[in-house]
């Protein structure tokens, strides 16, 4: 009795099933064909000509998801943010996000899945994705894919295949003069001594973005504190919450008294806190985690390109395979000022250094403001041209400053600076 | 009806050897796989979709064509070359749990190869010479890797469960200092191979599915139909049996363990060959492991592997789509193949157990 019953619920479970996958076929069938029909590009002038709400689908491939309260999370609030800009204008987006992918042949089959939904963008968020966005790529030539933060773009050959990275230098050397104040106010009420003004960096891995990163971090803090120095230790993860923490609590243990990161987590800012040290953030306000401690944050608002992406797609038009902005656009933003705790007259400094970021009249990587084994720095080159990662075309310094940015959107300023002291 | 009131609600009975026909059995497994099922249903529901809508996302993103299909092989392939390769040890009783440890050695001989005599190849006829070095290195290393905890086993009985373990943490290390150090292209990751050494495509998968079909006969044929098969078995009956037969166990053991090993190899051949295109220290991602259920639910059946790596084929690839379709966690997804995997694992228990109620008990009486 008991088995006909179980195999009368098997059954049904069964039919249950099928039904199931009959209405669900309705919907997804048209998927289904979009993806052999692919080929018709007349999907994109329609929704150019109609005068009514356009409706565009979007991919978006990520390595994390919001639990990082990091990166993925800022790519989110950039996606929620480009979204209401462009229901304003008259867009409705639709996403189809992929969440937790790893840098690995699952990154292909991602592509693949978005390209097979129907989406017209798909946005890569991770360095790691674009080799295998790049194998995706050349099948779909109408559907243009996105690798944020990579470089490939200018060398592929592709006409469909783009990077950006914002000038998040530009927000780190003002995080780096909110950090300098506050060392400057501890020299000058006698807290520490002149020589004690040291900054803990923890950094992912020793490559240019880094650097890049802390180099500008450290100009910024020396423009407004002159004795300041640097030590720089890095994980070698771009998320690894333990070593994170450990490498911020080793540096204050070495003297630091403000402590900055270029990692996903927030473990550096509650070590920091934890060990009496200051902390500026990226990413992310990290003020909720770490109160006594984080006086900023700096991160980029993704939501600026996004919408020039998908604004440029729904309306035909093309956009730069190679895109960056800065400060002066709002792709990068300071987080909200700890006023409990920073400086006074940081708020001032920091609106006339902005003003001068914009209109040119301070350089971050100025070479008046730094030396290279105690010599002005004269010549680096941009570009890798050959693929041996050694940059070896279009010379990065001219006017008087090192040109981040400007030849290709992701960074590629790689250089040690005399006044940082790599710890690994 | 004192006794019968005493006695526990539910009480549990061997079943002796014959007292469950195989139709029963596989209906208590399907039952199962129900069972699962309706369970994710409340997790589904709980999360806020519609289950129903939900089992279909997942079937139709798994199967629903071609490009969905393709992907679902290609998931299926690792899971099931590496039930393969582990069936034999654990026909044994030797518990090889360096699967994982063992695919990422033969990707690492592979992209040796690579690295090392790839440019010597050139031309499109190179690619096979050179695709067929990769394999041999690959089996050898990964061989290499599982003999070692199978020498000492045989040589000192050392736990081959720890051993083979830890043997996993090790070459994972190995491998993530070359991708940071010595093989390092750019930003921690290793260049991709040059199209050379890319397993071709057949049917718009890379024709590792071929290799891996080929092995479910030759490993069936192996474990049943040789000597080395038969001995297998008898060791893994009874050790003693084994001896006393004159059997060389020690020996036996090392070239068991070296075949899994070699097979386990030619999968992580085929991951960075066919799939990745390089090397990473996630190659294996988990494969090693999901495979001893892939083992363990086939009943270590060569064929029925087939079908079971199929199924966690298409579940995982489901699960991706239901994730992307319905906005559903990643998580909870995760769970829904756990359950799956938990209930249809758990079953088995049901086959070797029965289940007497009270009720039944009082009735009867006759039960002692």
């Amino acid at each position: 009795m008991k088995k006909i019953l179980a195999l009368i619920l098997c059954l049904a479970l069964v039919a249950a099933l099928f039904v199931g996958c009959a209405e669900e076929n309705k919907p997804d069938s048209g998927n289904n064909t979009e993806t052999g029909s692919k080929a018709d590009t007349g999907n994109k002038t329609e929704t150019g000509d109609k005068p009514a709400a356009k409706t565009v689908k979007v991919g978006l491939i990520c390595i994390g998801d919001e639990n990082d309260q990091g990166y993925t999370y800022n790519f989110i609030r950039g996606k929620d943010a480009a979204t209401k800009a462009l229901e304003a204008k008259g867009i409705n987006v639709e996403w189809v996000v992929k969440w937790n992918v790893p840098e690995g042949d699952a990154c292909e089959d991602a592509n693949r899945e978005l390209a097979a939904a129907d989406c017209k963008v798909i946005f890569n968020n991770s360095f790691g994705f674009e080799d295998y966005m790049l194998k995706v790529a050349p099948d779909y030539p109408e559907i243009q894919f996105v690798a944020c933060t990579n470089q490939a773009s200018w060398g592929d050959g592709l006409e469909n295949t783009h990077n950006a990275f914002a000038n998040i230098y530009e927000g780190r050397y003002l995080a780096g003069v909110v950090a300098g104040m506050k060392l400057q106010q501890l020299i000058d009420d006698g807290t520490i001594k002149q020589e004690e003004a040291v900054i803990g960096y923890v950094g992912a891995f020793p490559f240019a973005e880094v650097k890049s990163g802390y180099t500008a971090y450290f100009l910024g803090a020396r423009s407004v504190c002159p004795t300041v120095t640097m030590k720089v230790q890095f994980v070698n993860n771009w998320s690894d919450a333990t070593a994170e923490s450990n490498a911020a609590s080793a540096l204050c243990d070495a003297g630091c008294k403000v402590i900055s990161q270029h990692a996903d987590n927030s473990t550096p800012a509650t070590m920091a806190q934890s060990k009496g040290a200051f902390f500026t953030s990226y990413n992310n306000d990290m003020i909720s985690v770490a109160p006594e401690a984080c006086l900023v944050g700096t991160r980029i608002d993704w939501s600026i390109y996004f919408t020039e992406v998908i604004e440029a797609v729904v309306n035909g038009k093309t956009f730069d395979q190679d895109w960056h902005k800065g400060l002066a656009d709002g792709a990068v933003v300071l987080t909200e000022l700890n006023k409990d705790i920073i400086a006074p007259g940081t708020e001032e400094k920091l609106a006339e250094v902005e003003a001068g970021l914009k209109n040119g009249s301070i350089q971050v990587f100025d070479t008046k403001t730094f030396t290279v084994n105690g010599q002005e720095l004269t010549q680096a080159f941009a570009l890798d041209t050959d693929g041996d990662f050694a940059p070896d075309k279009e010379e990065a310094v001219f006017n008087g400053a090192f040109h981040e940015s400007y030849f290709q959107s992701a960074p590629y300023f790689a250089i040690d600076i005399d006044g940082i002291e790599l710890l690994n | 009806m004192e006794e019968a009131f005493k006695s526990p609600l539910i009480r549990l009975e061997k079943r002796s050897g014959s007292s469950i026909k195989p139709v029963y059995a596989w209906l208590i497994r399907l039952g199962s796989i129900v069972f699962a099922l309706l369970l994710g249903c409340i997790v589904i529901a709980l999360a806020g979709s519609n289950p129903i809508q939900a089992y279909g996302t997942m079937l139709d993103g798994a199967v629903g064509n071609a490009a969905f299909r393709q992907q679902t092989i290609k998931k299926a392939v690792p899971l099931l070359g590496c039930a393969l390769a582990i069936a034999p040890c654990f026909k044994m009783r030797f518990w090889n749990i360096g699967a994982e440890g063992q695919i990422t050695a033969g990707a690492l001989a592979a992209t040796f190869v690579v690295r090392m005599l790839g440019p010597q190849f050139s031309g499109d006829s190179a690619s096979l010479p050179l695709l067929l070095l990769m394999a041999l290195a690959a089996m050898l290393l990964g061989g290499l890797w599982a003999l070692i905890p199978g020498f000492f086993k045989a040589k000192w009985n050392t736990n081959e469960t720890l051993f083979t373990l830890m043997m996993n943490y090790i070459i994972i290390g190995v491998v993530a200092w070359l991708q940071a150090g010595p093989w390092e292209a750019r930003q921690g990751r290793i260049a991709q191979f040059p199209k050379l050494a890319w397993l071709p495509k057949v049917e718009g998968v890379h024709c590792g599915w071929i290799i891996v079909l080929v092995l479910v006969f030759l490993v069936h044929v192996y474990m049943r139909h040789t000597k080395q098969g038969y001995e297998i078995a008898v060791i893994g009956d009874s050790m003693r049996t084994a001896q006393y037969a004159g059997m060389n166990v020690g020996r036996i053991m090392m070239h068991t363990m070296f075949l899994s090993g070699a097979i386990s190899g030619l999968v992580g051949f085929i991951l960075c060959s066919g799939a990745t295109n390089t090397l990473s220290k996630d190659i294996a991602g988990g494969v090693g492991f999901t495979s001893i259920t892939v083992a363990w639910l086939s009943q270590l059946n060569a064929f029925a592997m087939v079908a079971i790596s199929l199924m966690l084929g298409i579940l995982t690839k489901g699960a991706d789509t239901l994730q992307t379709v319905m906005n559903v966690p990643a998580s909870i997804s995760d769970i829904i193949i756990g359950l799956l995997l938990f209930c249809m694992l758990g079953c088995e228990f049901f086959i070797n157990y029965r289940l007497i109620l009270r009720k039944k008990l009082g009735k009867g009486g006759a039960v002692t």
